[in-house]
């Protein structure tokens, strides 16, 4: 293979996963987060008494 | 179920792609002139056909909220928006470092450098202004209405293309020349690997829009707490 | 044809009071008139300036155009009155047209003093064309005010309100600037049109007819809940 601009196409193609990977590790982590706050909601509105107190 | 269909399609993006690097690395010539960077074609220019794609896509759910009032279509909506954004920025990331190394500088005015920044811009607005909403009727409702604009809005950004004096490679692809700008073989990887990068983006929409479900789940059960107190 | 008579009533009404009150035009004026000043310190008063001159004036006017637009529905909402607005028989597509035509006489106003002040300061002579001038302010600032309106309608009710109109509207107004910004470069300079450049006209209508149609039409959904 011809080796001009080689590494150029190697930092393009780098650029272009790291910008899809950073975008999935911050779907990631909203999930992550949703998750928690689904199960809390969760307790909370099954339990309503106990926490009237937390709101 | 909905997140099998993610990962299935995911993994079939993932098989795709690799067959797609093998065959663009090993069996696939160099291009005469720009020697290996040219490469980055395949995934510039379908990130920019998947970004264009999804904001027609994001325009379609808006109109169908605003018939339907049914909050799946809004999620979709901004899920769209989002993924697409996402590819927009990896087609103008990729292109600043082919036009590195072809033209010598990173970015320069070109009419569509320009309205594909201006695109990106608009939407990026789209996602920042959802944000300032709370009440979830409210922000479907707004969300849409600007979706709408910044749809129409592109076109007449695009269409400025033809009036300015452009920089950019004129199209090379078989639909917009009539054919025979490209090698065959090249133009088959390249629909491959547009293909495969429309699945990425099909499955990040499926994840992103379960968030959104998620979401509002969790706001009525909020709200539904908040009555029972 | 109701819709029409109604728009007007309500420019009257946003004019009347802007004539009382004076706090759009007098911000804007006085913003537009500081933006012109450190502008000369940025550029040299040479032949340069007849050709970022277009650029500089339209950049004036948008900026200044969001302290107005910010104002134009914002104003209603002391006692409710916006409520009282959609609760009344006018129509939501009236309302926004008239607050468009109240925002484009407003702006224009400025866009007056913008230039006379632009004039002297940096010494061109913009007389020269002032048919053609005058019809691309027209059609220029109808596409801003219109939008303007649309999007004032649209973060009336919203956090950071006063960030988010620019935000949103600057992308927007990108082609119709691009189109204002040439046809205004060549009309500073003293060139005639080449046919060329009626292509920045015929954008210019194109997009302040299809971005009034599309106010219109979706003026329901931004205003009503």
């Amino acid at each position: 293979m011809d080796a001009r601009n080689f590494t150029f196409m190697f930092y393009g193609f780098l650029a272009a996963w790291l910008i899809v990977m950073l975008y999935v590790i911050v779907l990631a982590r909203r999930g992550a987060r949703l998750k928690k706050e689904l199960d809390a909601v969760k307790k909370i509105a099954s339990h309503p008494e106990q926490h009237a107190d937390r709101r | 179920m909905r997140e099998k269909i993610a990962i299935g399609t995911a993994a079939a993006a993932a098989a795709l792609l690799a067959n797609n690097l093998y065959q663009m690395f090993m069996v696939l010539p160099d291009e005469a002139l720009q020697g290996a960077i040219y490469r980055i074609l395949f995934f510039h220019a379908p990130a920019a056909l998947v970004g264009m794609i999804g904001y027609f896509v994001a325009l379609t759910f808006s109109i169908l909220y605003l018939s339907s009032k049914n909050f799946l279509h809004d999620s979709l909506a901004a899920s769209v928006v989002e993924v697409s954004l996402v590819f927009s920025v990896v087609n103008l990331v990729t292109g600043s470092i082919w036009a590195r190394v072809i033209w010598g500088i990173w970015w320069t005015w070109d009419a569509r450098l320009t309205s594909a920044l201006v695109c990106v811009l608009i939407f990026f607005g789209y996602l920042v202004m959802r944000r300032a909403i709370e009440e979830p009727t409210q922000r479907a409702r707004l969300s849409s209405a600007l979706c709408i604009f910044g749809c129409v809005d592109v076109v007449i950004v695009y269409k400025s293309i033809d009036w300015f004096r452009t920089q950019h490679p004129g199209p090379v692809l078989d639909f917009r020349t009539g054919g025979g700008k490209m090698d065959p073989a090249m133009a088959h990887i390249f629909w491959l690997n547009f293909l495969a990068i429309l699945l990425v983006a099909v499955a990040l929409v499926l994840v992103r829009t379960r968030q959104e479900s998620t979401a509002r789940e969790i706001d009525s059960l909020r709200r539904l707490a908040h009555t029972a107190a | 044809m109701k819709t029409i008579r109604h728009a007007l009533l309500i420019a009257r009404k946003d004019l009347a009071l802007e004539l009382r009150t004076k706090e759009s035009l007098n911000a804007a004026g006085a913003f537009a008139i500081v933006i012109l000043v450190l502008f000369s310190f940025a550029f040299e008063e040479t032949e340069q300036i007849k050709e970022i001159g277009g650029g500089l004036l339209w950049l004036v006017f948008a900026f200044a155009g969001a302290l107005i637009f910010n104002r134009s529905f914002a104003r209603e909402l002391p006692n409710d009155c916006l409520d009282t607005l959609l609760a009344s028989p006018l129509s939501p597509a009236s309302l926004v047209t008239g607050k468009a035509l109240a925002n484009f006489v407003m702006l224009l106003a400025m866009e007056l003093i913008s230039i006379v002040i632009f004039g002297i300061f940096f010494n061109v002579n913009w007389t020269r064309h002032i048919g053609e001038l005058s019809l691309v302010f027209a059609l220029g600032t109808w596409g801003i005010s219109i939008l303007g309106a649309v999007f004032g309608a649209l973060t009336v009710n919203l956090r950071l309100r006063e960030l988010m109109l620019p935000i949103i509207i600057y992308p927007l107004l990108v082609p119709l600037l691009i189109a204002a910004i040439e046809l205004t470069k060549l009309l500073l300079s003293n060139q005639s049109m080449t046919p060329n450049d009626f292509l920045w006209t015929k954008l210019l209508i194109v997009f302040d007819v299809v971005f009034t149609a599309l106010a219109m039409l979706l003026a329901d959904t931004i205003l009503v809940n």
